[in-house]
């Protein structure tokens, strides 16, 4: 397979350096809608892309999506910006799709792996857009607290993150899970290692949020109806997660 | 860094010495868990007023002082807080202002407190009142001023060159942790070498000292070598820790007179761990501080040089660590100095944070004084129209908003000061308006005995004295409805200091305040033959052991932890059962009694025979394996005599046991120095033998004083009970909290059990009766007695001394017992269920408090000491009435006997200072539990055996748990300064406490509050701003309010200087 050919895919798929498309232009479009879209339709495209000989595809790529995948896995301990944040953990999470490619992994468990990992990152968004509404930004280590000032919020943000680290039993896990399974060992240790720190990572983002005494100002919480909507949308990320699984391991 | 060790001479090692411990003033003590001292955590501050303490209390440690505006609304709308204090309180803030044209500074205050439940003041830095009113009138705030760059300087070196540590100003310019790393490295240290037998390996050298013992370890430490601290180039520099202070000083370019100030930042980190050595190095009798010595200059010594030696690890670049080059850096490099204060200060805007993050990332110059330009403007006009937006909020609220609007920008200005200076002293505003109508509420509600009542009453049946412990107000009300029943309160150490050694224990607990020092030793003999070690306790010390040791629970889990599993699910899911059951299992403690005469020169040398000829009976079996019978009294005698130096040779030992001289001199040296059988060691013993008991006479004032002081000195029950208090929990590390403070936060018993045992000699009532006309009758019979506050029960003990004649009435008087124990559960123990409000029978609320008591998940077995907020001294007339509420310490006090006023100091002296502290503690506790509390009980564990501390690692916890204090998240305690209520002539209280200069400092510095109820004029007298005020009783809440405004002077009687 020619190796121009991959580089629209590799813009969406996104691997290092084309990833750079991807962050520049979720930093720059923060309104949330823009980044909920960019979330769902940008690995879509991207597999829409890939060439129908995907098996033909050649084993360093697989080491690319590796490095760019830890990379970006790395990157997201020291980001205090919850919008940047999302972008890199989407451009990691994303680049295990290769992984999946490589794997032989069908075409339909790609688009249904693409949307496990993106929903719990748009949630994310909109978490992020309601902080940023009563803060100026989402950015750790300033107020934080939000489990007092805003319990509901924490609450949808703690369970989302959950979903978005990979955490049993979401379905960001069980694909991550079902990539590690038959693998070689050099996959299961990026695996085991990017998982490692997209926890460390939402860890330290819970921590400079929800952890702490609060800015001791008025801040309002998200609606009731909200909550219950958000907590529909984790629910359904919890049955997907078990559908997933369901036989497929 | 090679700096050859040159240590400092005395003079200046004794300089630094002094900074060090002037510097831990202001930080209280902290005693050990096992006896819990409650104490006021800003008791180093008690010398000025309570106002400025607490200003200065809250800059020190970082804590809030008051409770939240917030808080004190609800008790406003609830009526806890007296409305008319509070509008009073601003009428008289507002009349020492000057008015703004077209305000209503009284309805804009009166708003503020009743309506807004967050300050207003912002702390602006950027923008001044023209900016605020530019924004409160819609216009444009206009260009920034030229002059920002010079302004931000200064602002920057008020702000960081402040006296605080250095590593705190790397942490706050460079995002940082040092100052946390520092933290956790010397609590580390200091769970090393503090630990009092919880770990399984010690830290090694610790008989050496605290930094010595560090010293060497630090050296030899390869995590410090890989984090590359190069902790021996620091260590090399002295020998002394005064000497490391010095050098690290100098290293960081403090002025020698900024020293102690600069000490008193580093100690004030982690205060429980100061307060915990601070205490230790001046306590004299704690076994572990003699075994291994520290103190606080150790203390700084080990912080400094670690904080030296994180800081050189860092190398950050272009930056030197001394005071001069701090402050060259904030000139040279203002602007990015700025913006990594704001960044890493976390005073950033939120939305400049990530800009702000990526230009100091680049550390170009260029793009650093762009983002400093936006960022400046952005937040100066963030921070006016925050503030016109708050102003302009309040104004609606008080129906103000065109009298705002049309404002001039100095009227502006002049709003904003007043405003601010209001919510500075609101706090004290709202305390005050809490405690009167605390002091309303008390007032009204006492009845004190006219002067000219003389009504003789007949005898009751039995008299009790009880603990002034504000959780005996409560049996004691109970205890007078169910029967011809007299109690008194009086401090639960009976008055007399004691010194305490159990059977079976070889160390002595102090049974006594804190601030008494007792001279006396008591000792606790057995009856019978005590069975010191029995199959279940082997068993239990060896599960204890294999649980603490490194290895044994990978290899014994298995086989003994469904052990451990049966005992769980039997101390959960029936503890009452679980613990009736254990409790059979170990043997019934023997009777004891109490040494209390004071033994003669003969007495004690027999008791030190005695005891050496044991000790040498048993080492001569354990060394030679012969049987006790073949060791006759004459080998002994040779043994002894020459072990003491008496003789030269133990001969007839040797030719007993065929001992060569070679194996006979190294036993005897053996039983110099192992078994203590010296001459030196017998001296000692004689004089600590010297120590034990009472003469005749002390025992005839301490009985004579404790009844004058009650005043009970005449018209004696048959019984007299001397009800001595504790509490039992399991899994409680505060279970010495809920003791008896007046006993050293030990139980109460044996101090009774002393006082009754005095009492009951027939020849200390014979001198009683002679020397102070206090006659006991032959029937009256004292009898010791345990309330336990957990479950309420009380419970007689050595009942086996009761005269045969008075055995007919003991039925009556245990049904009495029983009956207030129940009837005080019954009060009590709803408060303790989530739902207050449900009715529960007598059986069931007295079946829960047993519950409570075993069950080791209740985090909260009882409430304690919780809503303490009065102190009565006065006769049981003045509150009989009263249904307190467990709020009232009550110490009995009859003015007629003590015409020299000498048993009111007492009673100031002891009980009041113990229960101020005890109210402080509570207050601090209940204003920040985090800072001053001990935060929540969940998250506690054991530290050394010795304290508690939040998580693995943190500073020792100090304060009151959030369990004790708070309910559902709210306050259960309401902090507000200890009411103290004295039933005295006026001038005769005065006096008393004029002459008590511990308390007249607490009276004129408000840590308390202080009136006097005069049963011969039937009027009061409060203290209050400065001087004393008489109000007329029956009370009318204007008059107390009145007196305590400052201008009111109808009525004033300035103090006595």
């Amino acid at each position: 397979m020619d190796a121009v050919t991959l580089i629209p895919v590799a813009v969406f798929l996104p691997l290092f350096p084309f990833s750079v498309v991807f962050n520049a232009l979720f930093e720059h479009f923060s309104h949330p809608l823009w980044r909920s879209a960019m979330l769902l339709g940008w690995p879509l495209i991207g597999i829409y892309l890939l060439p129908v000989d995907m098996q033909s595809l050649p084993d360093w790529i697989t080491i690319w999506a590796s490095v760019t995948t830890i990379l970006y896995g790395f990157r997201l301990i020291a980001i205090r910006d919850m919008g940047l944040w999302i972008g890199f953990l989407a451009t990691s999470a994303w680049c295990l799709l290769w992984i999946s490619i490589h794997a032989g992994m069908s075409i339909n468990w790609l688009y249904w792996s693409a949307l496990g990992f993106s929903v719990p990152l748009i949630m994310l968004v909109m978490i992020a857009a309601h902080i940023e509404t009563w803060f100026g930004a989402a950015y750790t280590g300033l107020y934080g607290g939000l489990a007092v000032t805003m319990p509901r919020l924490s609450g949808v943000l703690v369970f989302a993150m959950l979903a978005a680290t990979a955490t049993p039993v979401f379905p960001s896990f069980f694909i991550m899970l079902r990539n590690i399974v038959g693998s070689t060992p050099g996959i299961v240790a990026v695996m085991l290692a990017v998982w490692l720190l997209w926890t460390w990572a939402g860890a330290h983002l819970i921590q400079g949020l929800v952890v702490g005494s609060g800015a001791g100002e008025q801040v309002q919480d998200i609606s009731k109806g909200l909550t219950w909507l958000y907590v529909l949308l984790i629910v359904v990320l919890l049955l997907l997660g078990f559908y997933i699984m369901g036989g497929r391991l | 860094m090679n700096i050859a060790a040159t240590d400092i001479a005395l003079g200046a090692r004794l300089k630094i010495r002094s900074m060090v411990h002037m510097a831990a003033e202001p930080i209280p003590f902290f005693w050990p868990m096992r006896t819990f001292i409650h104490h006021n955590p800003l008791h180093g501050l008690e010398d000025i007023p309570f106002t400025e303490a607490v200003e200065r209390g809250a800059k020190l440690f970082h804590g809030r002082t008051f409770l939240s505006r917030k808080l004190y609304q609800k008790y406003l709308a609830e009526g806890e807080i007296n409305q008319s204090a509070v509008v009073t309180a601003i009428q008289n803030f507002v009349g020492v202002h000057e008015q703004i044209n077209g305000i209503d500074l009284n309805e804009w205050l009166v708003s503020l407190l009743r309506g807004v439940e967050y300050p207003i003041t912002l702390t602006n830095t950027l923008a001044s009142a023209d900016h605020v009113h530019a924004a409160l009138n819609g216009r444009d705030i206009g260009p920034i001023e030229d002059m920002v760059p010079e302004k931000i300087e200064s602002f920057l070196c008020d702000v960081l060159l402040d006296g605080r540590p250095v590593y705190e100003i790397v942490d706050t310019l460079f995002g940082t942790d040092i100052g946390n790393e520092l933290d956790k490295l010397v609590i580390k240290i200091c769970l090393d070498f503090f630990d009092e037998g919880q770990s399984v390996w010690e830290m090694p050298e610790r008989e050496q000292g605290f930094f010595t013992a560090w010293r060497g370890v630090a050296k030899r430490n390869l995590r410090f070598f890989i984090r590359g601290f190069h902790i021996s180039r620091i260590l090399d520099t002295a020998e002394t820790p005064e000497g490391i202070i010095n050098f690290v000083m100098q290293q960081f370019g403090i002025p020698q007179d900024q020293w102690i100030d600069y000490f008193t930042h580093e100690l004030s980190r982690l205060h429980g761990w100061v307060g915990f050595i601070r205490w230790r190095s001046s306590a004299r009798h704690y076994h572990w501080a003699n075994q291994y010595p520290a103190d606080l200059v150790d203390f700084m010594a080990i912080r400094l040089t670690l904080a030296l030696a994180l800081l050189n690890s860092r190398r950050i670049k272009h930056f030197t660590y001394t005071l001069d080059g701090l402050q060259q850096i904030i000139q040279s490099n203002t602007i990015e100095v700025y913006l990594r204060y704001e960044l890493y200060g976390k005073t950033v805007l939120p939305e400049m944070a990530l800009c702000m993050e990526r230009a100091i990332q680049l550390g170009k110059r260029e793009k650093l004084e762009v983002v400093f330009y936006e960022y400046v403007i952005t937040k100066r006009d963030h921070e006016a129209r925050r503030q016109a937006a708050h102003l302009d909020s309040l104004a609606m609220l008080s129906g103000n908003h065109d009298a705002l609007m049309q404002l001039s920008a100095i009227d502006l200005s002049r709003l904003q000061n007043i405003i601010a200076d209001f919510e500075k002293q609101e706090g004290m505003i709202w305390l005050h308006a809490m405690e009167s109508e605390a002091i309303a509420h008390l007032l009204n509600r006492l009845t004190p005995e006219p002067d000219n009542n003389k009504s003789e009453s007949g005898r009751p049946f039995a008299q009790a004295m009880f603990c002034i412990d504000t959780r005996s107000e409560r049996i004691r009300r109970h205890l007078e409805s169910v029967g011809d029943y007299q109690t008194f309160g009086i401090a639960g150490f009976f008055g007399v200091p004691v010194s305490f050694m159990e059977h079976g224990k070889g160390s002595e607990t102090h049974l006594c305040p804190v601030i008494i020092t007792p001279k006396n030793l008591v000792l606790e003999v057995t009856v019978t033959q005590y069975q010191d070690i029995v199959a279940i306790t082997t068993l239990e010390k060896a599960l204890h052991e294999l649980k603490e040791s490194v290895l044994a629970p990978f290899v014994t889990v298995e086989a003994i932890g469904l052990l451990f599993g049966l005992d769980m699910v039997g101390k959960t899911l029936i503890p009452q059962a679980y613990d009736r059951w254990r409790r059979h299992l170990h043997e019934t403690r023997p009777p004891t009694r109490l040494l209390l005469d004071k033994l003669n020169r003969q007495q004690a040398d027999s008791i030190l025979r005695a005891v050496q000829r044991a000790v040498i009976e048993k080492a001569v079996v354990q060394e030679f394996e012969i049987e006790p019978e073949k060791i006759t009294d004459d080998i002994i005698r040779d043994i002894r005599e020459t072990a003491l130096g008496r003789q030269h040779r133990a001969d007839i030992f040797a030719h007993a046991l065929n001992l060569d001289d070679e194996v006979t001199y190294a036993f005897i040296s053996r039983l110099q120095s192992a078994y203590r059988i010296n001459r030196d060691f017998s001296h000692r013993q004689i004089e600590q033998l010297g120590r034990i008991g009472f003469t005749l006479d002390e025992q005839v004032t301490y009985v004579g004083t404790a009844l004058r002081t009650i005043g009970l000195t005449k018209n004696f029950s048959r019984f007299v009970l001397l009800v001595g208090h504790g509490s039992t929990s399991e899994n409680n590390p505060y279970e010495s909290a809920l003791d008896c403070g007046a006993c050293g936060g030990n139980h109460g018993l044996v101090s009774g059990r002393v006082l009754a045992q005095m009492a009951n000699k027939p020849e200390v009532r014979r001198v009683l009766r002679r020397r102070h006309g206090i006659d006991i009758p032959d029937d009256a019979w004292f009898i010791p007695a345990f309330h336990n506050t957990t479950t309420d029960e009380l419970r007689m003990h050595d009942l086996e001394l009761i005269p045969p004649s008075h055995l007919v009435y003991i039925d009556r008087l245990k049904n009495g017992l029983v009956a207030a124990s129940k009837l005080s559960a019954h009060e009590r123990v709803p408060e303790l269920t989530p739902d207050t409000s449900r009715q529960l029978s007598l059986a069931k609320a007295f079946s829960l408090a047993q519950r409570n008591s075993v069950d080791w998940s209740q985090v909260r077995p009882e409430w304690g000491l919780s809503k303490n907020a009065y102190f009565v001294i006065g006769r049981r007339s003045l509150t009989h009435e009263l249904v307190l509420q467990g709020r009232a310490f009550l110490h009995s006090y009859d003015y007629h006997i003590d015409p020299r006023r000498r048993l009111l100091e007492n009673i100031l002296t002891g009980p009041l200072v113990v229960g101020q502290w005890i109210n402080m503690e509570h207050y601090f506790s209940v204003v920040d539990n985090e800072r001053f509390g001990s935060g929540s009980k969940v998250n506690h564990n054991v530290a050394g055996r010795f304290g508690i501390m939040t998580g693995n690692i943190s500073d020792l916890r100090t304060g009151l748990p959030s369990q004790t204090v708070f309910k559902d998240g709210l306050p259960y305690h309401k902090p507000i300064r200890l009411i103290t209520v004295i039933e005295a002539p006026i001038e005769h209280a005065r006096q008393a406490i004029e002459g008590v200069v511990a308390v007249k400092k607490l009276v004129h510095n408000g840590w308390l509050r202080m009136i006097i109820i005069d049963p011969t004029t039937q009027s009061a007298c409060l203290f209050t701003a400065g001087r004393w005020c008489k109000i007329d009783l029956p009370l009318m809440e204007e008059a107390l309010i009145n007196a305590e405004l400052p201008e009111n002077s109808s009525s004033e009687e300035r103090s006595a200087p």
